[in-house]
């Protein structure tokens, strides 16, 4: 009798212990992050999460999400992609079923991107990516998977644009991707540009991914065209610079998509950084306003510079802009912590409806076509390194200084 | 046929760097019969104590080679009594232990580097990376990059000294006995665990220094050793396991290739190529190029 009283005692001492963090445990929004923390593309994966946690860190800071008078915090629960599109889908499988978070934010590559998004389709579980370019993406047409990121075949052709307005006008052009989903649609994309531009192709090359491209190099060197546009990542970019710098030759331009917005590129290359093009859809300095979180770019950048050390660029500024359209979507439906499978869908239908000015610039998702889930309220801008500064020099309306051009010798710097 | 001497010189400079990969390798395969996945680390290991003592004293990397060289010589002198345990083990299959150890330590390693030096690519500046000797073979204009030419010259240097050591020296002469009979090099008087120790030391200091010239060449990061991984593999095997003569020629071969095929034909089946030949060489003559691996 006495034993069955001490049990009963301590069965309800445990149920009080275990209601209130139970119930605490539904009061966050729990929230899954499939990147890349190892592998080759670890680099970016690190700054997607930047991007993520800086979002997670500012909206808890606020007491969380507000819904309809209640605020519910954010949890992230990350899983490693090791830049391996299988593993991303297996780490996509698990969060779904074994952490049965809300919702995802998606990873830094297109390739894995593209190896997650049939998964949250299975699953119907809404999912923001931060990063991925590639436009194979949005032509597949997931359902369930939106991108804050412009497509490169959305932004691609501007940075082309702006260096034809240049004098001398640019007459030819070597183009060269790294043979990855991301690198090799953003090459297609600067030729499709240049073909529309009726620039001179004298090289169209796309190579393993990680190699020494000095031998390509030289023979590109020997066919002297006006602009160099390469599509890879970051290791890639310093490799390649370094490879031009070394057979000692200088392109008129040199255009290098993704990455250059990163202080880490210019520490790693230094003066030969200098008068690089690049483009971009959102810098440090970009003059947007928003009256959610960061009322605008500066602000932003100076709350990464704190928590960080970096002002960010525009992949992490992308990634916490995907945190922000979930937010103005769960506050559009009212949703709460734990949703259904019908409340996803509501989500969903919601992003569809996202048109939202945030410190990034506008949010605004397509709903129909080739860039179906794609942000496309941006406007794409041509940036170039000017002592060792992230310059805005295209299109005409955003322009911050005017681009150099042609690009000082190697020799002389 | 314009691009004939340049896709020649720069083939041959590509070969220069993985000769540098992959010398110290084989030797150290041709002594313990161990493969070192971690190859490509200790290279990165390398890279970063370059880029580290140049940052910290703004010294040229070059100058730094021989203390980088005793410093990892000692830490694998160290190691190697670890991985010498593991190999000669007498329950289950003390190669594929071998295997399995190293490849761990590769995992280790990497993941400490990136908790340690972070995850950003990066460089390693040196007077050598700004100059190239420019010239004329038969009209054709010629570059070669100081930098790539160091490369080259560091490489012969490090093969030489080897072969010196090897062929001239007591020390080389055990080495050579260990490598071809462990027992029987015992009985003759050759210590095999210090004599494994120094080979192991030698291969760790010369796989470090590697890692400051690809650094100066190319750029650094923890990510980096896969790749150099695979490729020093790939010229050992294609020398023929443990086989130290045949080394600068299979990673002439390597280079050569890669810089032809990515000049003349399809840059993005370079790597679909190098394996190609690889595995064409490896059925005609399975022992590597001169039948005379292990």
């Amino acid at each position: 009798m006495k034993l069955g009283f001490v049990r009963t005692l301590l069965l309800i001492a445990a149920l009080l212990v275990a209601c209130p963090l139970f119930a605490a445990e539904q009061k966050s929004f729990k929230i899954g992050v499939i990147t890349e923390l190892s592998g080759d593309l670890v680099t970016g994966g690190n700054i997607t999460k930047r991007g993520y946690d800086l979002w997670a860190q500012e909206v808890n800071a606020k007491g969380g999400i507000d819904i309809k008078g209640t605020k519910y915090p954010v949890k992230l629960v990350y899983a490693d992609a090791q830049s391996n599109p299988a593993a991303g889908a297996a780490a996509a499988e698990r969060l779904i079923t074994q952490e049965k978070v809300d919702f995802i934010l998606g990873p830094y590559s297109s390739g894995v991107t593209l190896a997650v998004a049939p998964v949250v389709d299975k699953y119907k579980i809404p999912m923001i990516t931060g990063s991925a370019e590639s436009p194979l993406i949005w032509r597949n047409k997931f359902k369930y998977t939106f991108g804050t990121i412009p497509p490169i075949n959305f932004t691609g052709a501007t940075s082309i644009k702006t260096l034809l307005e240049m004098k001398p006008t640019p007459k030819s052009i070597a183009i060269i991707g790294s043979n990855d989903a991301f690198s090799k649609a953003t090459a297609e994309a600067y030729k499709g540009a240049a073909e529309a531009a009726k620039l001179k192709i004298v090289k169209f090359s796309i190579v393993p991914s990680g190699q020494d491209m000095t031998p390509l190099l030289s023979a590109v060197r020997s066919m002297k065209p006006d602009i160099i546009a390469f599509g890879g990542h970051d290791e890639e970019h310093v490799k390649f610079v370094k490879a031009l710098r070394q057979i000692g030759y200088t392109p008129k331009a040199l255009l290098m998509h993704c990455g250059i917005t990163d202080k880490a590129f210019t520490d790693a290359v230094g003066k030969d950084g200098d008068q690089i093009f690049g483009t971009t859809c959102w810098t440090g300095t970009a003059k947007t306003k928003s009256k959610i979180l960061w009322p605008n770019a500066a602000a932003y950048a100076a709350a990464s510079q704190k928590a960080f050390g970096n002002p960010g660029d525009y992949t992490q500024g992308g990634c916490s802009a995907a945190g922000i359209a979930f937010q103005v979507a769960l506050q559009k439906i009212g949703a709460k912590p734990g949703m259904d499978e019908a409340m996803r869908a509501k989500l969903v239908k919601a992003l569809e409806e996202v048109d939202v000015q945030t410190f990034y610039g506008r949010v605004k998702f397509a709903t129909a076509g080739e860039y179906y889930h794609a942000n496309v309220g941006l406007d794409p801008l041509t940036v170039q390194i000017q002592k060792g500064k992230i310059m805005t020099v295209g299109p005409k309306a955003s322009v911050e200084a005017a681009a150099q051009y042609p690009m000082k010798e190697w020799k002389s710097r | 046929m314009e691009l004939l001497p340049q896709a020649l010189a720069d083939g041959v400079m590509l070969g220069g760097i993985y000769i540098t990969i992959a010398i110290a390798f084989s030797l150290t395969y041709g002594v313990m019969h161990v493969i070192d996945f971690a190859v490509g680390e200790w290279i990165m290991f390398g890279a970063f104590t370059g880029y580290y003592l140049n940052k910290w004293t703004g010294l040229d990397p070059f100058l730094f080679l021989p203390v980088i060289f005793v410093a990892y010589f000692g830490v694998g002198y160290l190691i190697q009594p670890v991985i010498h345990r593991v190999l000669s083990g007498t329950k289950g299959n003390p190669f594929l232990m071998g295997l399995v150890f190293t490849f761990g330590l590769a995992i280790m390693f990497k993941g400490l580097a990136l908790t340690v030096f972070g995850y950003y690519s990066n460089s390693i500046p040196s007077m050598f990376s700004e100059g190239a000797f420019n010239f004329d073979v038969f009209g054709a204009a010629v570059t070669i990059p100081t930098v790539r030419l160091v490369g080259l010259a560091y490489a012969l240097a490090i093969t030489a000294v080897l072969h010196y050591m090897l062929k001239k020296t007591n020390f080389g002469l055990g080495v050579r006995a260990l490598a071809q009979h462990k027992d029987a090099a015992g009985l003759m008087g050759v210590n095999s665990r210090r004599t494994g120790s120094y080979v192991y030391g030698i291969y760790v200091g010369i796989s470090a220094m590697t890692g400051v010239l690809l650094g100066c060449i190319l750029s650094i990061g923890a990510q980096m050793g896969n790749e150099y991984t695979i490729f020093a593999f790939f010229v050992v095997v294609l020398a023929g396991m443990g086989y130290l003569a045949g080394v600068p020629w299979a990673a002439l071969l390597l280079g050569l290739v890669q810089s032809i095929f990515m000049i003349y034909f399809n840059p993005s089946h370079t790597l679909l190529a190098v394996f190609v030949i690889l595995y064409l060489i490896l059925l005609i003559s399975p022992r590597g190029l001169f039948g005379k691996g292990v």
